[in-house]
């Protein structure tokens, strides 16, 4: 996933001292000094975690507290490609659908079968127990 | 002044004028114009006819033509499904289809539900970036408009539920109106289904909204007199914009057209 690489040679080569904006094509909320686990965030509210090759997605909790308590994930199945913003699933809460939309570029490495069978962990725990998904850039 | 009247496929509005004289302008402040929600009374389309016009109100808000919309219809008899598909494979969809009615499956929130004629169907194409509001606001906010139009007849007794199935508008332990949304890059399609004078015979086919136990309502089964589709369109109208903060905009002749020869 070019981006992402990109990205972290241009963190590499910065001075790791005060937080700076940079853009990535990714819209960045800070940068703060390089660390391979920062989580990047879209303006539609999803994080991508990238350690390596894999990429973990999820929402954020700005995300979960305005769809409400979410009952139902339609995520993508595994082996499924996507671009960076295409649209890959959908969050459902109160009577409501929300498009999720993928960070990044890549295919599906797995989705969290959890988060199917129970859906609260999104709104509980949106960064740890209720991610998502992996991806592998390409 | 003004009011709204809804006349078949139309919405006229009159606009009475104060008799006392106009006030003489001693300063000028600059004052910020309320945005509008245009409103499109379509009469009584099918449900994939009504589904196509929206993806194309949606698709404009990503041009130079966006604007907010709200389509007003009814639909022959249907029966339309969420995104949570699993309680409803094809031989329960056979079923329905056997009774006379159509079935759909969409890409909204919400489980099995009923339209048909009698009820007011109304779909905002709405951009919530623009209005600031989460998903979950914004169904709180239909839920709101949907209230006060049901209390402008009468019907005080209007609540809803803080229980994320039971999302909807309640008349005690019956539904009166259905809302299954979707959101896709902030703007909004499906939308809300109020009875007015549905034939309510229909429900009995499915579980409502998959709530087993609850039974539906309308207008006219509470009030225990004829209300329409027409009578409670322009209300709903003036509701919506009273929550959003709008100003009411009758979409023209000659841009309903131009959607529907896209749709052609």
């Amino acid at each position: 996933m070019v981006v992402c690489s990109v990205v972290v040679r241009r963190l590499l080569a910065a001075a790791p001292a005060a937080p700076r904006h940079v853009f990535t094509g990714l819209r960045w909320v800070t940068s703060t000094p390089v660390k391979f686990t920062d989580r990047k965030y879209t303006d539609k509210h999803e994080w991508v975690q990238v350690e390596g090759k894999i990429g973990t997605i999820g929402i954020t909790h700005y995300a979960q507290d305005a769809l409400g308590d979410v009952v139902y994930a339609q995520l993508p199945d595994p082996g499924q490609e996507f671009s960076q913003m295409d649209e890959c699933g959908a969050l459902e809460s109160v009577k409501a659908a929300s498009e999720l939309y993928c960070p990044v570029s890549g295919k599906i490495v797995s989705k969290n079968t959890e988060v199917e069978d129970t859906p609260g962990l999104i709104n509980k725990s949106c960064y740890e127990k209720g991610q998502l998904l992996l991806t592998a850039h390409s | 002044m003004y009011s709204l009247d809804y006349h078949g496929d139309s919405i006229s509005i009159q606009i009475q004028l104060s008799s006392t004289p106009a006030p003489k302008i001693r300063s000028c402040h600059h004052v910020k114009m309320q945005p509008l929600l245009r409103y499109w009374a379509a009469g009584s389309i099918r449900y994939d006819k009504a589904y196509k016009i929206q993806k194309v109100l949606a698709a404009r808000h990503q041009t130079q033509k966006a604007q907010n919309v709200i389509l007003l219809v009814q639909h022959p008899p249907v029966y339309t499904i969420g995104i949570r598909t699993n309680p409803y494979p094809f031989d329960e969809e056979e079923r329905l289809r056997r009774l006379g009615a159509d079935f759909h499956r969409t890409n909204r929130g919400g489980l099995i539900t009923f339209h048909g004629p009698g009820q007011l169907v109304a779909y905002p194409i709405v951009n919530l970036k623009e209005l600031n509001l989460g998903v979950r606001s914004y169904v709180c906010l239909i839920e709101k408009a949907v209230m006060r139009t049901c209390r402008h007849f009468g019907v005080d007794s209007v609540r809803t539920s803080m229980e994320p199935n039971e999302t909807g508008v309640w008349v005690n332990n019956a539904k009166i109106c259905a809302i299954g949304v979707h959101a896709s890059r902030f703007i909004t399609s499906h939308g809300l289904a109020l009875n007015c004078n549905t034939e309510l015979s229909w429900y009995r086919h499915i579980v409502p909204c998959g709530l087993v136990g609850k039974e539906v309502t309308s207008l006219t089964k509470l009030l225990g007199q004829n209300v329409t589709v027409q009578q409670v369109a322009p209300v709903l109208v003036r509701a919506f914009c009273d929550e959003l903060n709008c100003t009411a905009s009758n979409f023209t002749h000659e841009e309903q057209q131009e959607i529907l020869k896209e749709i052609l």
